[in-house]
């Protein structure tokens, strides 16, 4: 998880601009003084829906953390109206969603409204650390379809399923070509693993 | 024929700002964080006696009107207390909440209410709360086996 970082590296969150919100007050609270210990200043705190609508529209945030149970809807209906809504760059921006209870219906409502991930509770300082280190080092392209909006949710570069054909124009078929040049001879290949140093 | 998927490549603009000069080390930022977050463990203890009091009134009114729609509040509420008490490592409240969790939402989708099933949960809940970190020493484990049989009982496997 902690790829890209070092020991001696560092990071720096004090100029982020980050919303939190939480539907429970206590709850808020709770994820101020965490982000407080990260560096974080200001964040922009909110508890319902129509507060983050507000902040989102109104200035640029680079990082989301979003509890499913906002005072007035689900944080699931946030972020899905977010990744439509056309604000850029906050439609595009990260956004971590935090869950307590999850009821069945709900295990990939987070997923599919576009979250870049889904945190359950208990989410200690520890673990949100590192979502949000491997969130600087995301490098996935974003999606937008008519069923779904929202990061690339295929974290590993694996291909389509095994036996289906790609919905993406980029998908490469699982049929392998005809070689187009001769192959290697025994001790070309014995090269690439003993490279020499050349005079 | 449904419409391509239109993908396209965005700035991280996290990773640009977070690796400006000065910060602080991941390892250092969590313990800043943890002492931050256990400085809020007083207030938030005094919070979760008084959701599970609000709770209480809440299901004593829905069990007097008969009224479903209590489960919607007293859903929100246990949820609440499930977050709160797995911060701070209450975890015999956090475990008690999540099952009512479980039952509410079972009973607001339109299964046979059982009150009787609620109302241990919430008498539950409200003692663990107000216990506290001593919790366990007074006798959580049996506590959550009563609630862990209530729920096996009501709920569908």
């Amino acid at each position: 998880m902690s790829q890209g970082f070092g020991k001696s590296e560092r990071v720096n969150l004090s100029t982020a601009e980050i919303l939190l919100a939480c539907g429970d007050l206590q709850g808020l609270n709770i994820l101020c003084e965490m982000f407080a210990g990260f560096g974080v200043n200001a964040p922009r705190r909110c508890q319902s829906l129509v507060e983050c609508k507000a902040v989102v529209q109104e200035r640029a945030i680079n990082l989301m953390v979003i509890d499913s149970a906002l005072s007035d809807a689900e944080g699931y209906e946030f972020i899905s109206w977010l990744r439509r809504a056309e604000l850029d760059p906050n439609s595009f921006a990260p956004v971590i969603l935090l869950t307590g209870h999850t009821r069945p219906s709900q295990v990939f409502r987070g997923r599919d409204a576009g979250a870049s991930f889904v945190v359950a509770k208990p989410a200690a300082p520890a673990v949100m650390m590192q979502r949000i280190i491997w969130l600087m080092n995301d490098q996935r392209k974003f999606v937008s379809s008519p069923g779904y909006c929202g990061p690339d949710r295929r974290v590993k570069a694996l291909g389509p399923p095994v036996g289906m054909k790609g919905r993406r124009h980029d998908d490469l078929s699982a049929e392998v070509g005809i070689a187009k040049t001769p192959n290697l001879e025994q001790n070309e290949i014995d090269a690439l693993f003993n490279p020499k140093a050349v005079a | 024929m449904t419409s391509p998927a239109r993908t396209f490549a965005v700035e991280n603009k996290l990773g640009k700002i977070a690796r400006e000069p000065g910060g602080r080390r991941p390892e250092d930022a969590i313990r800043a964080a943890e002492g931050k977050v256990e400085g809020l463990r007083g207030s938030s203890t005094a919070s979760l006696v008084e959701k599970a009091e609000q709770m209480g009134a809440l299901a004593a009114k829905g069990r007097a009107e008969n009224d479903s729609s209590a489960f919607d509040g007293i859903y929100d509420i246990s949820n609440a207390i499930y977050g709160l008490a797995g911060a701070f490592g209450l975890t015999a409240l956090a475990e008690a909440a999540f099952s009512l969790c479980d039952l509410t939402d079972h009973f607001r989708t339109g299964a046979p209410a059982s009150w009787p099933a609620i109302d241990v949960h919430v008498d539950g809940i409200r003692l663990l709360a107000s216990l506290g970190e001593k919790a366990g020493a007074a006798g959580a484990e049996s506590i959550l086996d009563g609630l862990r049989r209530v729920r096996n009982r009501v709920l569908p496997a």
